[in-house]
């Protein structure tokens, strides 16, 4: 429980700029938004494709382009790097404490503040215009918040390994701008991975970037059987397990490489 | 004075290229960053075949002509201006006002960012390939409008950046704006007649992003323009200028009231 400050000192100083929170919200707002006319374009006459209902996309757009993006991961890459850099990662070391644990407890403080501040307000405003549909039934609801826990999680491990590799390679620039590549086509929260074409489909959707963004809202909405959702939620976790295993690892090296100079 | 500008530009450029090998990663991350973002759309084209009556050779000549004005207007002012509102706050643009050359001038040229080498590469790649897939007729007079109008937006993305970062002479802190802009940014990677009327209207007047690739290509392809309609050749030619003239205005009302944030 040591590490819950590390939470609400993140929150706070978030909400030290609430001031400009209006304009991170109008900003979000407009991103969502030209998702959603992307949609509405392309539903014009069309009842569904695939499978696919107007409202299916529609929700689909709002969930993933707010609720799963919530959590500004170039954050914890640029928190990383840089403490590496400039040596201030020494102080935490010297403390008692796990250095990504103490990370992981930052950013719940500041993806706390990202949903309280800037995802429900655009939540509740893009909704009450375009309408969002209700989890498909309560099962598939509850597992949606396990699936959304589970792609933060992922999500964090993701760019806790990118912001470790810029202790080897000296720029944390690439790594974020490559995870963010990956991210904005394996990751299906723009475009599902039922518009992509078949074969390609059949691998991405076994990649862990799948869980970030396509798998949850899936659940979300219907598409996967009672089965499915228990097998899908289990190999995500499996992944989850392996990249946490990556970063424990990296860490260890990262530390036994370190060294500090000046003061 | 020129040789002044030409001094600082070369030593910038000296400065950023002492990790060449960094500086080469970084731009080919950015490099595959882009073209994830657009084989995203090439997903949703291959699978819908139009979106608002564009295909995707179309959408990728609006793509690139986007990244391209963005590039070379920004290359001129994102660098110089997101950071702007530090040297304010920090009192370092005092020692800027004291030198015997134009503040504004100074910022721009000190920090020409080369870095765009990616996006450019990109853009031009894509535009060439775009170019020869769409049904245009190329005539001496298109041709002039093209390479114009392309001269044109990025003039309007430079002005528009300064004028953000600017800003913070008068409001101490501008950077909350570039969010809003990015948002709005967003927009311009798809036709704007597939936004709702008041959208479109504020994309060609307010925020009047629709005038750095929409208008121009939708003219070049010979598409009705929305809200422009007739106006939209001549409009377009004009609009970068007339914000060059507006960002002028605007940055001589901002140091006028400028009052020294540091001390």
């Amino acid at each position: 429980m040591r590490y819950l400050a590390f939470t609400t000192s993140a929150f706070q100083t978030r909400l030290a700029y609430r001031g400009q929170v209006w304009a991170q919200i109008l900003g979000e707002l407009v991103t969502v938004f030209a998702k959603i006319a992307i949609w509405v374009s392309i539903y014009r006459g069309i009842v569904s494709v695939d499978g696919i209902t107007r409202a299916d996309m529609l929700t689909y757009a709002i969930l993933g382009g707010t609720l799963l993006g919530a959590w500004e991961w170039p954050h914890l890459v640029n928190t990383i790097s840089t403490q590496i850099k400039t040596g201030d990662v020494a102080v935490f070391l010297l403390k008692p404490l796990h250095y990504p644990v103490m990370l992981l407890h930052s950013e719940i403080g500041n993806l706390g503040f990202k949903l309280t501040m800037v995802v429900v307000p655009v939540v509740i405003i893009t909704s009450s215009v375009y309408g969002l549909l209700p989890p498909a039934s309560v099962f598939h609801g509850a597992m949606f918040v396990a699936y959304w826990l589970l792609s933060f999680s992922l999500l964090f491990c993701l760019s806790a390994i990118a912001g470790l590799l810029s202790f080897w390679l000296m720029t944390a620039f690439s790594l974020e701008w490559l995870l963010r590549s990956l991210i904005s086509i394996l990751s299906g929260a723009f475009i599902p991975l039922w518009f992509f074409p078949e074969n390609i489909a059949a691998i991405i959707k076994f990649l862990p970037f799948a869980w970030i963004g396509f798998h949850p809202t899936a659940v979300y909405l219907g598409k996967m059987d009672v089965g499915q959702t228990l097998l899908y939620f289990l190999i995500g976790l499996g992944w989850m397990l392996f990249l946490a295993g990556i970063v424990t690892l990296l860490w260890r090296r990262a530390t036994q490489r370190i060294v500090v100079q000046g003061g | 004075m020129l040789k002044t500008l030409f001094l600082l530009v070369k030593m910038f450029i000296k400065s950023q290229m002492e990790y060449r090998g960094a500086f080469i990663v970084d731009r080919v991350a950015q490099f595959i960053a882009y073209g994830s973002a657009y084989g995203a759309i090439w997903v949703l084209l291959y699978k819908f075949d139009t979106l608002g009556g564009w295909n995707w050779p179309e959408l990728a000549l609006l793509l690139s002509f986007q990244l391209l004005a963005y590039s070379l207007g920004a290359a001129f002012s994102f660098n110089q201006f997101k950071n702007f509102e530090e040297l304010v706050r920090l009192g370092t643009f005092d020692t800027l006002l004291v030198k015997p050359i134009s503040p504004w001038a100074y910022l721009t040229f000190s920090g020409l960012n080369i870095g765009y080498a990616g996006h450019i590469v990109l853009a031009v790649g894509l535009m060439i390939w775009a170019l020869f897939q769409v049904d245009a007729i190329w005539t001496f007079s298109s041709g002039i409008y093209f390479f114009t109008t392309l001269i044109s937006a990025s003039l309007l993305v430079g002005a528009i950046t300064t004028m953000i970062g600017a800003s913070a002479m008068v409001l101490v802190r501008s950077n909350y704006l570039f969010s809003i802009y990015f948002g709005f940014w967003e927009l311009t990677r798809y036709p704007l007649n597939i936004y709702p009327a008041g959208l479109q209207w504020i994309m060609m007047t307010i925020v009047p992003l629709g005038f750095i690739n929409y208008v121009p290509v939708s003219v070049f392809l010979g598409k009705d323009v929305v809200v422009l309609g007739s106006a939209a050749p001549f409009l377009s030619l004009i609009a970068g200028p007339i914000v060059v003239a507006l960002a002028m205005l605007h940055w001589r009302f901002c140091l006028n009231r400028y009052q020294s944030g540091g001390g």
